[in-house]
């Protein structure tokens, strides 16, 4: 992992109740505030869910992987993958300005990740036409 | 509320060569005539995707001519597959609210003269954007709804399909339903993958059909005895748990609160199992049973017509096809023809007093909970 660049992700916090959340174009989700204060947090994540769609939506080219993520204080992101990880995985999440991609790390000794040489293998995401 | 619903019409649902326009006509004149054609003076009708190429827009007037209803006001309204249910609650609200006397409510779908591709990517429509850009579908999000579930209870995977097997043993006997034959377990476990876990058979069908019902002013059966809704937050990231959807729960808890009722007064259930793994769900957050249990109900047959509390004898979404708009307004047609005896070979052998009749729009970001029957 030294190689790895040193990346951040942007998470919200609400001015009023404190509440962590991923940012969004709409008040706070807990008490409606619109004081969100942005911060970065480290990118990584751990799967909590993860799906395989066997026909993506137009635009999308298979194999289409979507995962539900935890990042920083309990925050869940919805991330695209271009390979399977199943839940208890390790990702890295990045946002690309429109949707959050995961990038599988490896799980720190648990071996649920995968290979430095599946990570390293090309070009990493279609993105949408 | 005193407002009874008077009459109840459906259609066959699956693939159909009608349109729209037609479909709805159907249903509704079954309950027009139910009512001896006795006057209307609201409409309030509801489809998702008649606003597509060659819909019949605008939907009322047309509805209106085709009906010979010029007569009556009219009201539209759109909440995805909660359409239906949205209808019924507006023309109860509104006839409650003593603006009318007599209402039509018409909900319908036109499906199948679409690609699956094309209605896939309409019915995305549904999710939140940021979402649905990520290349979401709703049954992807409900597999991942499905395999929290399966995590946090220790469920076998195999059994997320017990619910499609009781909604095809259920629709054998309703004769408007799409899936006419029962499935085994080890079918539907063998079925194609749509979005890992789920697969074909643990999803509803894209259909067409439509549903109508006549709502009255005043007592008399089948009364409504309560309404109630609820919103959860619509991204799936700002939600902590994917295992129970909060939206039911409060339209569940208004609907009791409303109804001066609880669970164990409900003798029977339709709840909106657009994906196998959501008919446990919806049972826990109608608080039938605890969190976990729902499948345990379909394991041990308490589901069944004459089982601790019938759920979905139309055969439900998986059963008797999914035509959006339609299927919240088609559930409680259902309830209603079981309070009133009208069920055919699908009635439990003691006809049930109280029935409660649930939809979801969108990944459950709004949903609706409608009680019907003897007032308590």
């Amino acid at each position: 992992m030294t190689d790895a660049p040193v990346r951040t992700l942007v998470l919200s916090r609400c001015g009023s109740c404190q509440l962590r959340y991923l940012p969004r174009d709409a008040p706070c989700p807990r008490c409606g505030a619109n004081r969100a204060e942005t911060y970065p947090v480290p990118p990584d994540a751990r799967v909590l869910a993860a799906t395989e769609l066997s026909v993506p939506p137009p635009g999308w080219t298979a194999p289409h992987h979507l995962l539900l993520a935890e990042v920083a204080d309990g925050v869940r992101v919805l991330a695209v993958a271009r390979h399977a990880v199943p839940p208890g995985g390790a990702v890295r999440i990045e946002f690309d300005g429109t949707v959050y991609r995961a990038t599988p790390t490896g799980t720190a000794g648990r071996g649920e990740g995968e290979s430095p040489k599946a990570r390293s293998a090309g070009p990493s995401f279609e993105p949408p036409r | 509320m005193t407002v009874r619903v008077a009459s109840v019409g459906v259609g066959r649902f699956g693939k159909r060569p009608e349109g729209l326009l037609e479909l709805a006509a159907e249903a509704a004149s079954i309950a027009l005539d139910g009512v001896g054609r006795k006057p209307i003076d609201l409409v309030v009708a509801g489809s998702m995707l008649s606003h597509g190429a060659g819909g019949p827009e605008p939907l009322l007037p047309r509805l209106a001519e085709r009906l010979s209803l010029e007569g009556a006001s009219g009201l539209r309204v759109e909440s995805t597959s909660g359409t239906g249910a949205m209808a019924f609650h507006t023309a109860a609200l509104a006839l409650a609210a003593g603006g009318f006397e007599r209402a039509l409510v018409v909900a319908a779908e036109k499906m199948t003269d679409r690609t699956t591709p094309e209605i896939t990517g309409e019915l995305a429509a549904a999710l939140h954007p940021s979402e649905a850009a990520a290349g979401a579908t709703m049954p992807a999000l409900a597999a991942l709804v499905a395999q929290r579930y399966v995590e946090r209870h220790g469920v076998d995977v195999a059994d997320l399909a017990l619910p499609t097997i009781h909604a095809r043993t259920m629709a054998a006997a309703n004769p408007n339903a799409m899936f006419r034959t029962p499935v085994a377990l080890a079918e539907a476990n063998a079925s194609r993958f749509v979005a890992s876990p789920l697969r074909l058979l643990h999803c509803s069908a894209i259909a067409d059909g439509a549903a109508a019902a006549v709502l009255e002013r005043g007592d008399g059966p089948v009364r409504v005895l309560g309404l109630g809704q609820g919103f959860e937050a619509m991204r799936i990231v700002d939600r902590s748990d994917l295992t129970t959807f909060a939206a039911t729960r409060t339209a569940a808890k208004r609907a009791y609160e409303a109804a001066g009722l609880t669970r164990k007064e409900i003798e029977i259930v339709e709840v909106h199992d657009a994906f196998a793994p959501f008919a446990p769900i919806h049972l826990e957050d109608l608080g039938f049973c605890g969190p976990g249990e729902g499948l345990d109900w379909y394991r041990k047959g308490w589901v069944g017509l004459d089982g601790r509390l019938p759920v979905n004898p139309s055969g439900g979404l998986l059963g008797r096809g999914h035509p959006i708009a339609a299927t919240g307004l088609a559930g409680i047609v259902e309830i209603v023809l079981q309070l009133s005896g009208a069920a055919g070979d699908r009635a439990p052998g003691r006809r049930p007093k109280i029935g409660l009749a649930h939809a979801v729009s969108g990944l459950a970001a709004h949903n609706f909970v409608t009680i019907l029957g003897e007032a308590p």
